[in-house]
């Protein structure tokens, strides 16, 4: 995404609460930006395979009991799940008056997430989905969209505003960083604060950047604060922007920093994250 | 027997000499009042106050009118003020039970300050709390609770994950919960595929899931475990941050209440609760005002309710009492004795919480006095059984009527019962303290001091001097003319007429009161600036007026011949009594004309009224006492051979009483004797079977009835009444009587014995008996005698002749 137009903004959606906040994101973002919203629910291939497996058997979760998996029922339950996603989307979308689509598929998770739209600027996940342990790191289909999506992700999290709150892009001087400092400054709500962290290493390197993101961020009228933290460690860099205790966190895979620590930091932090291609 | 003198016009009336008062008006008097006459009962009631144990409440007795509230209220306006002031009362929530609200004792004045310390308690947990609630320490506590709970759950469903990992098997959430699939390179293997794998490859598989599926239940078993340490956790948490917000208010209250033992405890249970329900004061739906003062009575929805714990029902506030209080309960009903508990209706349905409970006027009175009338307290329904429970059981315990009838069927309450200690004083007639005491088995032990209030006084200087006293405060309270010296003897003296003693004075004060009342319009009416003994006189003749309609149709009755009273010949065995009759609270009297008839008979006196069953009892007995006489005096050693019959003339309504029982005998007398009787006298008084002539009631009225006749026939100097002679101590007759007997145109005669009446009535002497028991020639009595004698021997002729004819016959 190098023009910073966003026209359509795709939201996966599994009734989850993360997802539940990725539509509130990726709905109050298309209200801003006048984009369009797709809609996408995928239907688990992978239940329905286990569904016809000899011995299959689901535990059920508030009684702990066994039972077995029947395919005829599970398929109504998906069906279900899909129209609770519509009714969701609608619900979103009729509140903000928004065009929206929206898509069933069958097949893997990630994969289907990823090529449902593809046609979409911007695919809203959540950072977990359904997976079984509500655990911190990314979910599958997150992995895999940060992994090998080639479009730009937001992968979101209950209890935080999208775009519309501050917002930490960080800045290394390179393309990417660029990149993702003016997609940052499109999205931004008009009461959004910028913050912006500098993690070139070089000592010489904040007045520079400084000098590049001031003409970028020049004219837009948003506040933007500075901050320069010289570190190569996801983890440690996690821990100062947690400090920092700011909201969306926009970085490109494309910038200086090693794919390791972009990946780490993306993993570990508590905000939302939006990745830009 | 001498003639009785007739009585001199001093004695039918006891002038009261205006002269002997000081003062020209009752202006000049001081106003104050006491109660005259009535020492018996202010000893009773000084007495009855002043004893402390349980039972000594006090029946204050007497005729309505005779100023018993008057005399209890004003010994305790002398007793209350002095006594300490009772505590304050209040109802407060019940934490614990939430249906016995708590009753709180406080000293006087602190009740209400406790209400505006609860609702600025209330008021001021509204901002303390939530500001506690939102600092970042409690929130960054909250959160790592939560997220270790997370983390631990997540640590074991990941390790297990791992373990299925590493044998190809997937943990995958179904809509449901949770299932385990073999993979490969990341998805579930086809159900074909797993078909085509090796028989042990499926059986490893199978055996894998299993052992997995067993490992993942007993990790799910422990999430509730967790969970519930979870909630544990930030219960703990969310007291010490509530409590700790709440301490230093709760510390203050504290304080300033610490010698409150109860107030304390209320305070800690306010404390606990508080904490548990710290949520309440997070959301801010209303200002906290409307929630702490809506409730029950208002606010609808429950959590407007709930705020109603915090609050205090003042029962009882003394906070500006002195002394202690006194009570009068104009409508002693049982919820405003022993207080309610009010309902109100919500959604429609009956609600009620301890702030609908409401005082009766034994809380107020508790530690003082409360004065009740018996009448109106018996006529409450309930009420004086509940009253009674009051007093025996020392404690005031509120039952709504409603629940206890099953009338009302919803939730109610019972309030912990309040200690009770309080005099109460009933006021009430005679009559229902005699009821009380014979019928209730309670009575005596609770109300164990009796009042007696006289019906009247005696007549002398001092209270000469009460009664204008009193006139004097009536006429600066009701704003009325002053009386002056002459007016207050009229009063007097007309109280000496209402007492129906010429030697004693009503203390039906109302009466009195109301004959003020009236001669001041009189005054007011005549233009005068004072009322002189004149419009009292006016008042009286005004009141008499109003009343006198059935007395002047009877007498228009008798004047008409309609109603046969002879008051001008002499006849046999006719005499004119006197009867009283009875109107409301008037009385009037009128010549009744009694007849008697003799004949030959086996010695019995018939009374026709009795054999019509229109004479009481009295006046049956009366006429008994009359054969009594006759047989004893005239025929002690012959058989009494005559049958008399007596009767009432024209009497219609039943005969009472014995005061006609002379009249009889005169009649009787003459009709034996064959001596007229002279009909322009009356006669009145009863007779024993001596023949002495006793008291009776009502002599005025009696003597004024026949008056009132004579004189419209008009008066001839001949007419006259006879009266006992013990009777003339209770004359006060009216003025235009007195005067006619100046003028000699009616004599009142004072009689003793039957003898002095005969003579007077028929003219014959009655002689004197000889220790023979002969009587002189031509006295009355010998005729009599002869008579009755004639009869015995004729018929002991009839009878010897009616032997003989049998005899002859056999």
């Amino acid at each position: 995404m190098s023009t910073g137009l966003v026209r359509t903004i795709a939201v996966a959606i599994d009734c989850s609460p993360h997802s539940k906040a990725s539509l509130e994101a990726a709905a109050e973002m298309a209200e801003r930006l006048q984009a369009d919203l797709v809609g996408i629910f995928v239907e688990d291939i992978n239940l329905l395979r286990i569904a016809g497996l000899p011995f299959a058997e689901e535990i059920r979760r508030y009684s702990s009991s066994t039972g077995k998996l029947d395919e005829a029922q599970l398929e109504r339950l998906l069906r279900h799940q899909a129209r609770e996603a519509r009714e969701l989307l609608q619900q979103a979308a009729d509140a903000k008056t928004l065009r929206h689509t929206f898509r069933v598929l069958r097949g893997m998770v990630p994969e289907k997430v990823m090529s449902a739209a593809p046609e979409a600027d911007i695919l809203v996940l959540g950072r977990s989905g359904r997976s079984p342990s509500c655990r911190k790191g990314l979910g599958s289909t997150a992995r895999t969209a940060l992994y090998e999506g080639k479009g730009t992700v937001l992968l979101m999290r209950p209890g935080f505003t999208g775009a519309s709150g501050p917002l930490l892009v960080l800045y290394d001087g390179s393309g990417g960083s660029r990149t993702a400092l003016v997609t940052a400054l499109a999205l931004a709500g008009p009461e959004s604060t910028i913050h912006l962290i500098i993690v070139d290493l070089d000592p010489e390197a904040e007045a520079r950047c400084r000098q590049e993101a001031d003409a970028l961020t020049g004219g837009t009228g948003l506040a933007v604060e500075y901050h320069h933290l010289p570190l190569a460690d996801g983890k440690q860099l996690s821990r100062y922007i947690r400090m920092i205790d700011a909201g969306l966190l926009v970085l490109s895979d494309r910038m200086e920093l090693p794919e390791k620590t972009l990946h780490d930091l993306v993993d570990d932090i508590d905000y939302p994250v939006l990745v830009v291609r | 027997m001498p003639r009785p003198e007739k009585l001199a016009p001093g004695q039918l009336y006891n002038h009261c000499d205006h002269g002997q008062f000081v003062f020209e008006t009752t202006a000049e008097l001081d106003g104050t009042t006491e109660i005259a006459g009535q020492k018996r009962a202010l000893d009773a009631i000084r007495f009855g106050m002043g004893i402390r144990h349980d039972g000594f409440n006090l029946f204050a007795l007497g005729p309505s009118g005779t100023g018993k509230q008057s005399a209890v209220l004003h010994s305790l306006s002398g007793l209350a003020p002095g006594a300490p002031c009772p505590d304050d009362w209040c109802y407060v929530y019940n934490f614990e039970k939430p249906r016995h609200p708590r009753a709180l004792r406080l000293p006087p004045g602190r009740a209400c300050e406790l209400v505006s310390d609860m609702e600025h308690l209330v008021e001021a947990l509204f901002s303390v709390m939530p500001a506690a609630f939102s600092s970042e320490e409690y929130q960054s506590r909250e959160k790592e609770i939560n997220e270790s709970f997370q983390e631990r759950q997540d640590t074991v469903i990941e390790e297990l994950e791992e373990d299925a990992r590493k044998r190809d098997i997937a943990l995958i959430r179904t809509p449901g919960g949770f299932a385990f699939a073999p993979v490969k390179k990341g998805e579930v293997i086809k159900p074909d595929d797993f078909m085509h794998l090796k028989q042990e490859e499926r059986d490893r598989i199978e055996a894998e899931m299993v052992r997995l599926k067993d490992a993942l239940q007993s990790i799910m078993a422990q999430i509730p475990k967790l969970q519930r340490e979870r909630i544990e956790k930030l219960k703990e948490l969310n007291r010490d941050v509530a409590g700790f917000a709440l301490k230093p208010l709760v510390t203050e209250l504290r304080s300033k209440y610490e010698t409150l033992p109860g107030v304390l405890s209320h305070l800690d249970a306010i404390e606990n609760d508080t904490i548990g329900n710290f949520d309440q004061f997070l959301e801010k739906e209303s200002s906290p005002q409307e929630l702490f003062m809506g409730g029950a009575t208002s606010t609808p929805g429950a959590r407007g309710r709930f705020f109603v714990r915090y609050r205090v029902n003042v029962m009882i506030d003394n906070g500006h009492s002195k002394g202690a209080p006194v009570v009068l309960e104009d409508k002693p009903s049982c919820q405003n004795l022993v207080g309610d508990i009010e309902h109100t209706s919500q959604m429609g349905t009956l609600v009620t919480d301890f702030t609908l409970i409401k005082p009766g006027a034994l809380h107020r009175a508790n530690g003082g006095y409360l004065v009740l009338d018996a009448r109106r307290l018996l006529f409450e329904p309930f009420a004086w059984e509940a009253l009674k429970k009051a007093i025996r059981t020392r404690q005031i315990r509120i039952e709504s009527l409603g629940q206890l009838f099953s009338m009302v069927s919803t939730v109610s309450l019972e309030p912990e019962p309040i200690p009770l200690q309080v005099k109460v004083i009933l006021l009430g007639e005679r009559m229902l303290y005699y009821l009380l005491s014979t019928y209730d088995p309670d009575f005596a032990e609770l109300f164990k001091v009796a009042a007696d209030f006289e019906d009247e006084m005696e007549r002398n200087h001092d209270n000469h001097l009460a009664y204008a006293r009193m006139i004097g405060s009536i006429a600066v309270r009701e704003k009325l003319h002053h009386f002056d010296r002459s007016a207050v003897a009229r009063v007097v003296e007309h109280g000496s007429r209402l007492a129906g003693d010429a030697t004693k004075l009503t203390t039906h004060l109302q009466g009195i009161c109301d004959l003020v009342h009236e001669a001041d319009y009189h005054a007011s009416e005549a233009g005068r600036n004072r009322v002189t003994a004149v419009d009292v006189q006016a008042a009286v003749e005004a009141q008499v007026h109003r009343a006198t309609r059935i007395q002047e149709r009877v007498r228009e009755a008798m004047m008409r011949g309609t109603i046969l009273i002879d008051t001008a010949s002499e006849r046999t065995g006719q005499v004119n009594g006197l009867a009283v009759y009875s109107l409301g609270d008037r009385n009037f009297g009128r010549p009744s004309r009694i007849t008697a008839r003799v004949r030959m008979g086996k010695g019995e006196v018939i009374d026709i009224e009795r054999e019509v069953e229109m004479g009481g009892p009295i006046h049956s007995k009366g006429v008994l006492i009359l054969s009594g006489f006759l047989g004893a005096r005239y025929a002690p050693e012959i058989p009494l051979s005559l049958s008399a019959t007596l009767v009432f003339e024209q009497s219609y309504g039943g005969v009472e009483g014995d005061s006609a029982s002379s009249a009889e005998l005169y009649a009787l007398l003459s009709a034996i004797s064959g001596v007229p009787i002279r009909q322009w006298l009356a006669v009145t008084g009863s007779v024993n079977q001596f023949g002495e002539v006793q008291a009776i009631g009502g002599v005025n009225e009696k003597i004024e009835g026949f008056f009132d006749l004579c004189r419209e026939r008009g008066l001839d100097g001949r007419h006259g009444v006879l009266i006992p002679a013990t009777n003339v101590q209770n004359l006060m007759l009216r003025d235009d009587i007195v005067r006619a007997v100046e003028e000699g145109m009616f004599s009142v005669w004072p009689v003793a014995h039957i003898d002095q009446g005969l003579e007077l009535l028929t003219g014959v002497p009655a002689g004197e008996q000889a220790p023979d028991g002969s009587w002189p020639p031509g006295s009355i009595n010998a005729m009599i005698v002869d008579r009755l004698g004639a009869m015995a021997k004729k018929q002991q002729e009839f009878a010897s002749d009616h032997e003989d004819e049998k005899e002859s016959k056999r």
